[in-house]
């Protein structure tokens, strides 16, 4: 603005003294002219000043400026249609339901036994392109920075570190966050009015979890909606409740601690007692053009698909950066660097950092924060998960090693997360032939 | 029985001492050796480096309660400005005005506040620093010290009782004022009156209608917004509703002010220790909102900018 205010005074400044000029010219006055001269010359001389400051300006921020983050293209998504689909219209419920990327619900045993095979298909292919499957294993979990220095760890480091060894059954975690036009799927689907999506425990918030002109959504929806350029962008501005909600929603749930920390630092068995797991997605080291981290430039969320390189050894994206990410898990104060803590209120797991954090040893893939479930930050955003063992699949994915007793999750009993999970199994055990649409309203 | 030795007269060395070097802060004489002000206890070395430039530095205060959060602003502050390339740097003058920047962002890492400031000013940590405005080709020298927040309570409540507090205040070109949100939403009233008795102390100090404290700019900072929405969204009016008295007086006396959130730490837990009992911790690091107020005051300072 001041720029263009500079250039306007310059302009008219200079037509003055040609104005001048021209007119001494007329009048044959000598001082007049050569004033006159003076003053263009001096205005033709700030005016070449300043063009040759702003081109070396130009020059040194594009100097200054790194290459912009590579980007991955976001898988196709169908088109959404807002008509109502008959309940007897199998076609119809399948093909709105792959729109609103509901995938995984279908591939569940009971609705999975009214499909075809061609709806199974098309199911699972969805699944596989939004998808990365991680397999099972042994992780590490809790404070393990510090041993963590050379990557490698043995049984007393481990302890030594107050490490937790925890198995994890092979499970899909979803290659990019939530964006904000996927969870406007799940608040257009009136997911705030169904209460079965809910936790019993939160119904009496539920009426208050509303955008910022009072209609149900995050935080900082206006009028229901999300800003047009922010539909890629992951949502955030969402309780630890609406990310279950919307997990429920599309037939998945939120992913442990360990399932989290496992996909991030994919844990490599050297030996019988010797593990190798990884700092970052991406390696032990940081590297700040793989992740959307504290920068002086820029301070807040990008598109999910935006930093390629930081991609996991399994193919999934953002796990460091951009935003947070709530997990089913509680926060354990005694996993966290200061120590053994008192929590204000009990708190839910995050991970992963955000573009406002800091330290880059604060964006690990070991370490955790925890948040009030109720809270709506800025910059805490979910992805989802869904155990193999949950899902009816054509064609099962390779195995690392078959789940001895098809039992879902990381063995980590203390992380709340069993519920959905538990139901997905006792699906699994007795699926019952029902109608698609009875089911998804059940 | 007595021995001889060869004792050199070091003359140059006297004619040192015989120039007297006044103090910075206080513009008391001393010599040219002394680590300290005999009268004040601000550092020598801030008087050693303002002689050797060409432009005098202007001091900025950094001031509020105990507890309020001024050394974590004030080391955040530099560490982020440092980290910066185009809008606006900060390039520290000496070790000394690093060790801040040090202790702060070491204690953040880690996961923990930095340790309180002592109440000795010998022990205080004083920054003296370049501010650059590359795209503006401008230059500031500043000075802000961390104060102890109970130092200012006594200097307030008992005048002349920190002579480098008074002396300091008097010189100052504008002021951040940090306020604890957390405090104010508890509906504990100690901040807001804290604040106002500091604001007094100030117009007290320099009341020449021109010139004076009612002149300077003032931002008035609402520290660990990050527990408070409210307050992140709006400053201004939050102060309105919950620091009904502070804001009306800011109105009447202070005709350059201006209300601003700022937090560090996204979440916060306690934690037992045997040396310091019951301390905060900060789960995650997060700042936001702590640049905005010192770029504001430094706008509003624009005459003391220098050409670079």
């Amino acid at each position: 603005m001041g720029r263009e205010k500079n250039h306007v005074i310059r302009g008219v400044t200079s037509l003055c003294c040609m104005v001048i000029l021209g007119l001494a010219w007329m009048a044959r006055n000598l001082w007049l002219a050569t004033g006159g001269a003076v003053g263009l010359c001096y205005v033709l001389w700030r005016i070449a000043r300043a063009s040759r400051g702003s081109a070396e300006e130009a020059t040194s921020t594009n100097a200054s400026h790194p290459r912009p983050p590579a980007t991955v293209p976001l898988p196709q998504r169908p088109a959404t249609s807002r008509q109502p689909v008959d309940p007897g219209d199998t076609d119809g419920l399948v093909g709105q339901m792959l729109a609103q990327e509901r995938f995984a619900l279908l591939l569940r045993p009971k609705i999975a036994a009214n499909l075809s095979g061609a709806h199974l298909r098309r199911a699972q292919e969805a699944l596989e392109q939004n998808m990365a499957l991680v397999p099972d294993g042994e992780v590490v979990l809790g404070r393990i920075d510090e041993a963590l220095q050379d990557g490698k760890l043995n049984e007393e480091e481990i302890a030594a570190a107050q490490g937790r060894l925890i198995q994890v059954e092979r499970f899909f975690l979803d290659r990019f966050p939530v964006t904000n036009q996927q969870f406007y799927a799940f608040v257009a689907d009136g997911g705030y009015e169904q209460m079965a999506f809910w936790d019993e425990s939160i119904w009496p918030a539920v009426l208050d979890l509303v955008d910022r002109t009072g209609m149900p959504g995050p935080r900082y929806w206006q009028d229901g909606c999300f800003r047009p350029a922010e539909k890629d962008h992951p949502v955030v501005g969402v309780s630890w409740y609406e990310a279950s909600a919307y997990a429920r929603w599309v037939g998945k749930r939120l992913p442990t601690d360990a399932e989290w920390v496992k996909a991030g630092s994919w844990p490599v068995p050297l030996s019988s007692t010797t593990r190798l797991q990884r700092r970052y997605p991406w390696g032990d080291t940081m590297d700040r053009k793989r992740a959307n981290l504290w920068n002086p430039r820029r301070a807040r969320s990008v598109p999910v698909n935006q930093y390629a390189e930081g991609v996991s050894v399994g193919g999934v994206y953002q796990l460091i950066g951009n935003v947070w990410e709530w997990t089913s898990g509680n926060f354990r104060a005694g996993d966290h660097l200061a120590g053994k803590l008192e929590l204000p209120t009990p708190m839910k797991s995050i991970r992963g950092g955000a573009f406002d954090t800091y330290f880059d040893n604060q964006a690990t893939c070991q370490f955790q924060s925890g948040e009030n479930p109720l809270g709506r930050r800025h910059n805490i955003g979910f992805r989802c998960a869904v155990g193999v063992c949950d899902l009816v699949l054509t064609r099962q994915p390779p195995s690392v090693e078959e789940p001895a007793d098809g039992e879902p999750g990381d063995g980590d009993p203390g992380d709340g997360e069993a519920g959905v999970a538990e139901a997905g199994v006792a699906e699994a055990a007795a699926p019952q032939p029902v109608s698609i649409a009875e089911e998804v309203r059940a | 029985m007595t021995k001889s030795v060869i004792q050199p007269l070091e003359s140059y060395r006297l004619a040192q001492y015989a120039v007297p070097i006044p103090c910075y802060i206080c513009d008391t004489d001393n010599t040219f050796d002394a680590e300290f002000c005999t009268h004040c206890l601000a550092p020598m070395a801030l008087a050693h480096q303002a002689n050797f430039q060409k432009t005098r530095p202007q001091m900025i205060a950094v001031v509020g309660a105990a507890d309020a959060g001024k050394t974590v602003y004030l080391g955040m502050l530099i560490d982020m400005l440092s980290r910066q390339l185009d809008r606006m740097q900060l390039l520290a003058r000496g070790a000394f005005s690093i060790t801040l920047q040090q202790t702060t962002l070491s204690a953040l890492a880690r996961c923990e506040f930095p340790p309180k400031t002592p109440n000795e000013p010998d022990r205080w940590n004083w920054v003296h620093c370049q501010v650059r405005r590359p795209q503006l080709r401008q230059v500031m020298e500043l000075i802000m010290p961390d104060m102890a927040g109970e130092a200012l309570l006594e200097e307030v409540d008992h005048p002349h009782t920190f002579r480098v507090i008074r002396s300091f205040l008097e010189k100052c070109t504008g002021a951040l004022i940090l306020i604890d949100t957390v405090k104010l939403q508890e509906g504990m009233p100690e901040q807001d009156f804290f604040t106002m008795k500091l604001l007094t102390t100030l117009s007290e100090l320099a009341n020449d209608p021109k010139h004076g404290w009612s002149k300077r700019p003032v931002a008035l900072i609402l520290s660990k917004a990050d527990q408070c929405d409210e307050c992140r969204e709006d400053p201004g009016g939050y102060a309105k509703a919950h620091a009904v008295g502070l804001w009306q007086y800011c109105q009447e006396r202070f005709h350059c002010h201006k209300f601003f959130a700022t937090g560090v730490a996204g979440a916060c837990a306690w934690r037992e220790s045997l040396s310091e009992g019951r301390v905060q911790v900060p789960l995650r690091v997060e700042p936001h909102g702590i640049v905005e107020p010192f770029e504001w005051l430094l706008d509003k300072l624009g005459a003391k900018w220098e050409r670079g």
